[in-house]
């Protein structure tokens, strides 16, 4: 009988499928500089896709294989976002710094949040995160002072990285950025993967196919929630640091719940139960919300329209119904 | 002392006494089975067992310790494996995979980022070994979704077995079985008991099974005790033919 | 200083009754389907222009009632066709449906009447100033809280009384068991669609007569309408009317001293009840929890 890509996530194949189709990924984009200005997109529009389908795979890791809705990840990408912009301002001239710590101030906020509400279940759950979102967006749009408010934060710019006598211009060099956001990208997909792949990714997807079943296996499902929680904060925050470091400017419209719909949408489009599907989707997105949103000005009902035909037509997304995978 | 000892529970929901003051002592290998009409409340004290919900009064002990407030989850760490009258199995996943995420769970190994090669082969020889104890060798790689109804129980029978559980309750194990899947179960579950050694608590339905298999019985009514005692007793205690095995298949 | 109190108290009963309203709907809606219905609040906009609509054929007393009941008409056919599909699925596409339909109604909304402010008019006969002193004691205002009071009593006799009324509250409870009577759940599921959208939009008609009509009207209600679900408990519907009217008027008292911290008194409160009572002050333990 055939196997589902859901037990493929059990063995020691990696969870993105064959090599093959990994290192297409790869080369896909390694490659971003070379062949995308050639359809007539631009670099910076990849960037931000990186860095949207970091967030979508980060929310991913909690939706897709955990098994748990949140409505509110906007939250942890504005967290990492301002952490990052206000560590640049304030506190260091260093990119990586800036990085680690708009990603420290995701997590932490995640952690403490995941921790408050890990005891409810399903919709109510959902209902709570959104509501932290929608906090964490009052706090960027009134504290003038510290988060520039209605404004947002600005006066921080990337720094070059120095390593030894060598200097990464990713400051000037908008190729040069790309791909440092790309390794980024690497490292952290690199650690999601090697999650999944290990008992404990097996456990959240135990958690995710019979939480009760779960439960009784001694598993302690609220727990490993809230873990998943916070390691998915940890994604979506590293995400939102890289995305302020693009135009230099952390937006507090990126904590509204507009946001992290569209996160959610993302992670659907590309296919839920997939590894790198939240990617595919989150490339579709942006790509789709640029085009439209240059050629309508009804731009807002097509993409209420995406959302609607996606959840009623492609429920499984792109790479679902590719691989065949269950809902 | 007893294995696992009920004192006096009852648990009320609102003015519905589900479960009226019921007793129990299992000592160590026993085979005991809880039978009883239907809305007699033995899911209800199977659930009170394995915590549920906490007892409206009364007492649960294991090994002697208190464990009335413990959560599910501690309960099951501390050997108290269950089964469901639905089966709850992960039902796309593999039998191998799933008795794995019981064998990497029963090992303590569910948080791990990584583990090494020597403990990855030690948890592939413990999910073999589940696999033979419980005749599902040929069906190890097909998804539990698809198996047959026995197939499925045993299945949720490995993965508790992986637990190396004190004490096992069965709840309706041949629930919804022919004539085969049933004696598949009852023959797998007497293996457990005979010669694994395993404690059992089962609530069944089909009498066969029960008098077969079950060192004593005890009989609940309308969440009362309403016997209890050898096969022997209770199939003669008339007070228990008139509420029950009258009516029974 | 007396008259700020009262006037700011005033205006927090006030906003706190629309949060009642709009959070009454949103938790029909979600107790008995388990949908968050994301565009709650623009159904409201669609209600209030509905009623800028009908009003100068049929004058506003008629679009008071006719509107809203259009609009529940619309919520109660969506239901029928895009949302019933999504019942059996996981939670996630019935919330990323009503997303969709919230930016759609939105759109449609400014594309049709522009996204410019809109005035309701209001017959002059409740548009009155009643007393000088208390100058915020206005006709109108009186009338809102009038007619919501009115509606939310209408609500809870429906629920409490009528048989339909105890369908869906037994339905909120234990749906299978409801089916299991014979009862047509599917028709219960869109009856109970259509009459949270229906009281969405009779906020919406009174909204506007109060601040105008513009797309985006709802959008300030529907977090706070969360939050009084959340505040009151889930399940709970007297919670829900709780919860709402003590965010409002602890907003409303907050103006008082601290004019920019209204919105934030509002989250403070969710925090505290999720630290001290998480299943929130009416609900009960093991609903949706």
């Amino acid at each position: 009988m055939s196997t589902t890509t859901v037990s493929e996530a059990f063995h020691r194949r990696p969870t993105y499928g064959n090599w093959l189709s990994v290192a297409l990924v790869w080369a896909v984009l390694l490659a971003v500089p070379v062949w995308l200005p050639a359809i007539g997109g631009y670099t910076s529009l990849a960037t931000r896709i990186l860095a949207f389908g970091l967030a979508a795979m980060g929310l991913n890791f909690l939706l897709g294989f955990t098994g748990v809705m949140s409505f509110g990840h906007a939250a942890y990408f504005g967290l990492g976002a301002y952490g990052c912009g206000l560590t640049l301002k304030y506190l260091a001239n260093s990119t990586p710094l800036a990085v680690l710590i708009g990603a420290l101030v995701g997590t932490l906020g995640g952690a403490l949040f995941g921790a408050l509400i890990v005891r409810r279940k399903g919709v109510y759950f959902a209902m709570l995160t959104i509501a932290f979102g929608q906090i964490c967006y009052y706090i960027a749009y009134t504290w003038n002072d510290f988060t520039g408010g209605y404004d947002g934060l600005r006066g921080f710019v990337r720094q070059p990285i120095s390593i030894g006598p060598l200097v990464i211009d990713i400051q000037n060099n908008m190729i040069l950025f790309y791909y440092f956001v790309l390794a980024t990208f690497a490292v952290c997909v690199g650690l999601m993967a090697l999650l999944l792949r290990a008992p404990f990714g097996r456990t959240l997807i135990a958690i995710r196919e019979n939480q009760r079943r779960a439960r009784f296996l001694g598993i302690p499902v609220e727990f490993h929630v809230w873990l998943s929680f916070t390691i998915s904060a940890f994604f979506t925050s590293v995400a939102g640091a890289l995305y302020a470091l693009v135009n230099n400017f952390a937006d507090p419209t990126t904590l509204n719940y507009v946001i992290s719909g569209d996160i959610v949408i993302m992670a659907v489009l590309g296919g839920m139960r997939s590894f790198w599907g939240p990617l595919i989707g989150a490339a579709m997105f942006v790509a789709l919300q640029d085009y439209i949103s240059s050629e309508t000005v009804n731009w807002m009902s097509f993409i209420g329209l995406i959302f609607v035909v996606v959840v009623l037509f492609f429920p499984r997304g792109v790479l679902g119904y590719l691989r065949r995978l269950p809902l | 002392m007893s294995l696992l000892e009920v004192r006096g529970v009852t648990k009320a929901f609102g003015s519905l006494v589900a479960v009226d003051s019921v007793s129990l002592a299992v000592d160590g290998g026993e085979l005991r089975a809880i039978i009883g009409p239907n809305g007699a409340g033995k899911t209800t004290f199977f659930n009170l067992i394995t915590g549920f919900f906490p007892p409206t009064s009364g007492q649960i002990l294991l090994d002697g310790r208190d464990i009335t407030r413990a959560n599910a989850t501690r309960r099951v760490q501390m050997g108290l494996a269950r089964t469901f009258q639905v089966t709850e199995i992960f039902p796309e996943l593999t039998v191998r995979e799933n008795v794995q995420v019981a064998v990497e769970a029963a090992t303590g190994f569910r948080l791990r980022p990584w583990i090494s090669r020597a403990e990855a082969a030690r948890v592939r020889d413990r999910i073999d070994e589940l696999i033979v104890a419980t005749g599902l060798t040929a069906q190890a790689q097909r998804l539990v979704g698809e198996l047959s109804h026995g197939d499925q129980r045993a299945a949720e029978i490995a993965m508790t077995l992986a637990l190396r559980p004190r004490i096992l309750l069965l709840d309706e194990p041949t629930a919804g079985m022919g004539e085969q899947e049933t004696y598949q179960i009852a023959g797998l579950i007497r293996r457990l008991h005979k010669q694994s050694h395993y404690t059992v608590v089962l609530i069944e339905h089909d009498m066969r099974v029960v008098f077969n298999l079950a060192d004593r019985i005890m009989v609940l009514d309308q969440g009362r005790p309403l016997a209890e005692g050898t096969p022997a007793e209770i199939a003669a205690d008339p007070a228990v033919q008139a509420a029950y095995l009258g009516k029974a298949e | 200083m007396l008259t700020l109190v009262l006037f700011n108290v005033f205006n927090g009963v006030i906003v706190g009754l629309f949060y009642v309203l709009m959070a009454l709907g949103l938790a029909m809606i979600l107790n008995l389907s388990g949908v968050i219905n994301f565009a709650h609040g623009n159904f409201l906009a669609l209600g209030g222009y509905f009623a800028f609509l009908l009003v100068p054929y049929i004058g506003f007393w008629a679009a008071l009632v006719a509107s809203p009941l259009i609009v529940g008409v619309i919520g109660l056919i969506l239901e029928r066709t895009i949302i019933r599909p999504l019942y059996p699925r996981d939670p996630v596409y019935s919330l990323l449906l009503t997303f969709g339909l919230a930016f759609i109604i939105q759109d449609l909304c400014r594309t049709a009447w522009g996204p410019n402010a809109l005035p309701l008019t209001v017959p002059a006969s409740i548009n009155q100033p009643i007393s000088t002193e208390f100058f915020f004691l206005t006709g109108y205002r009186l009338f809102i809280i009038g007619i919501v009071i009115l509606a939310v009593v209408a609500l809870f006799l429906f629920l409490r009384h009528s048989r339909m009324g105890m369908r869906i509250r037994a339905g909120t409870l234990d749906l299978e068991t409801v089916a299991a009577l014979g009862i047509n759940v599917r028709l219960l599921r869109s009856f109970n669609f259509g009459l949270g959208i229906f009281l969405a939009g009779l906020a919406g008609v009174l909204a506007g007569g109060q601040i105008g009509l513009n797309p985006n009207m709802g959008d300030d209600l529907l977090m706070p309408a969360f939050i009084a679900i959340i505040v009151g408990g889930v399940g709970s519907m007297v919670g829900t009317l709780l919860g709402g009217l003590i965010i409002g008027v602890a907003a409303g008292v907050t103006t008082v001293f601290y004019p920019s911290g209204s919105e934030v008194v509002i989250y403070l409160i969710m925090i505290l009840v999720l630290l001290l009572r998480p299943r929130g002050l009416l609900g009960e333990e093991g609903m949706m929890t």
